[in-house]
């Protein structure tokens, strides 16, 4: 029997689901975008829009660049000069590329000065430096402050390459959309869709996942939460690269902007995804990758300011703040 | 699509809620992808989907060969597919995938190249980064 219940398990994943108010003071929105340091993929959507405009548009252009350098020997990311050029001015987030959080030496760097590097217990001891286990695993986690020109010629000795961030910019049409209402997050029975049906929509749209099935359907039989509604159209933006958590900040404000005008749409929705092996998700809490590596989060502003927060992790991590 | 002058008004400013969800989600998602040994064999989605339950019932059997069990999404010039499984199902489909060794004769594997229970994670991969 435990064999069998065992076939069944799932590892535990969680799902915070907010609701506040832009105008609200005690709003946690700025913090928790700005402390979710490593986001690899940000998507908007905006039901009823067939065009960005022009302060969106330059805003989703101008995330970038971020830099590639190889083979950087750890101590250069220590040294006085590069706190004080890069790390003192408070917008500098590192991340080892290429290295699996549940396999490899992966290390971090974040705003706040930070170090965080997470080990295999055979390289943890040749450091001979002071950590911690890892609640999920069997390494050792490290945190160091690092007590802030450009980067290309700040590492011009090593190669480094600048990289801008990939666009991606579509329309749907006829695209059968969840009804939600800002107050019920839970969702009310005939009435409006709660937010984690809302959130599963959003993957079944940014997977272009067929939502209109019959129950009957073969291949599938998912459909759009009910109730629904058809928009005519629906306008799709993902940008993919290294993201600094400052600019999807501008994007959040500017999508609030969004209804300072009257607009079809009833909400927008900006998506953010974290790096799969970064060794923290939301500030310092520990985060592994289990089976998925998944730590993301999802805005819903209402035309009103009201909005809706979800934030989603995996087995190896710690609850959303 | 037409609004009515009520619901252009903005309702009041909601109130602060938090809801926490321990696995909330009735399914799991895989994104993945058939490769063949050797080249030139296609399979549509209708054979995908055939080809998915037979692995299931050839390791579990004829009733979990019935698990529900949706393909999102399928790309035949490439065999890749985002599945959708009731999350008590998961072990069993990620094993027989993992067990399936051959179609018609001709053999082939299942790579598992991502797994969750929010839909949202599979549309971007960050280990599919590539830089260099």
């Amino acid at each position: 029997m435990a064999t069998l219940r065992r076939l069944r398990e799932v590892p535990r994943h969680l799902l915070v689901c907010e609701k506040s108010n832009f105008g609200h003071d005690k709003s946690r929105h700025r913090h928790l975008v700005e402390t979710h340091y490593h986001n690899y993929r940000v998507s908007i959507l905006i039901p009823e829009c067939g065009i960005l405009s022009k302060e969106l548009k330059n805003l989703v252009m101008e995330t970038g660049p971020y830099y590639f350098v190889k083979n950087l020997p750890l101590h250069e990311l220590i040294t006085h000069d590069f706190i004080n050029t890069f790390v003192k001015k408070g917008s500098c987030c590192a991340l080892t590329y290429n290295t699996n959080i549940d396999e490899d030496n992966t290390v971090a760097l974040l705003p706040d000065g930070k170090l965080i590097l997470s080990l295999d217990k055979d390289t943890y001891e040749e450091t001979g430096l002071q950590g911690r286990p890892s609640q999920y695993s069997g390494r050792k986690i490290m945190k160091f402050s690092a007590e802030e020109s450009t980067m290309m010629s700040y590492f011009s000795n090593y190669q480094i390459q600048e990289h801008q961030p990939k666009i991606a910019l579509s329309t749907v049409t006829e695209l059968q959309c969840p009804v939600l209402q800002s107050s019920a997050l839970r969702g009310a029975p005939e009435a409006a869709c709660s937010a984690p049906e809302l959130l599963d929509w959003l993957g079944a749209v940014f997977s272009h996942a067929e939502l209109n099935n019959e129950p009957n359907n073969f291949i599938s039989t998912y459909c759009c939460p009910q109730p629904s509604t058809v928009l005519a159209k629906a306008y799709l933006c993902t940008i993919t690269g290294f993201i600094l958590p400052e600019k999807i900040c501008l994007l959040l404000e500017q999508l609030c902007h969004y209804f300072d005008e009257p607009k079809l749409a009833p909400w927008v929705t900006l998506s953010v995804q974290g790096f799969a092996d970064s060794p923290v998700s939301w500030r310092e809490n520990e985060h592994g990758f289990r089976k998925g590596g998944e730590h993301l989060y999802n805005f819903v502003i209402f035309n009103n300011q009201d909005y809706w927060l979800q934030m989603a992790v995996g087995a190896n991590d710690d609850c959303p703040p | 699509m037409m609004w009515s002058a009520l619901e252009k008004m903005p309702a009041p400013a909601t109130t602060y809620e938090r809801i926490v969800y321990k696995n909330p989600s009735e399914h799991h998602y895989m994104k993945v992808c058939l490769e063949f040994q050797d080249r030139g064999v296609g399979l549509n989605a209708a054979q995908f989907r055939q080809l998915l339950i037979s692995a299931l019932k050839d390791l579990f059997g004829e009733v979990d060969a019935a698990l529900p069990l949706d393909i999102l999404t399928y790309e035949e010039k490439t065999l890749s597919a985002i599945l959708r499984i009731c999350s008590s199902g998961l072990v069993k489909l990620w094993s027989s995938l993992t067990l399936l060794g051959s179609y018609k004769g001709k053999k082939c594997a299942f790579r598992v190249i991502q797994v969750s229970p929010f839909l949202l994670a599979l549309s971007g991969n960050s280990r599919e980064l590539v830089l260099d």
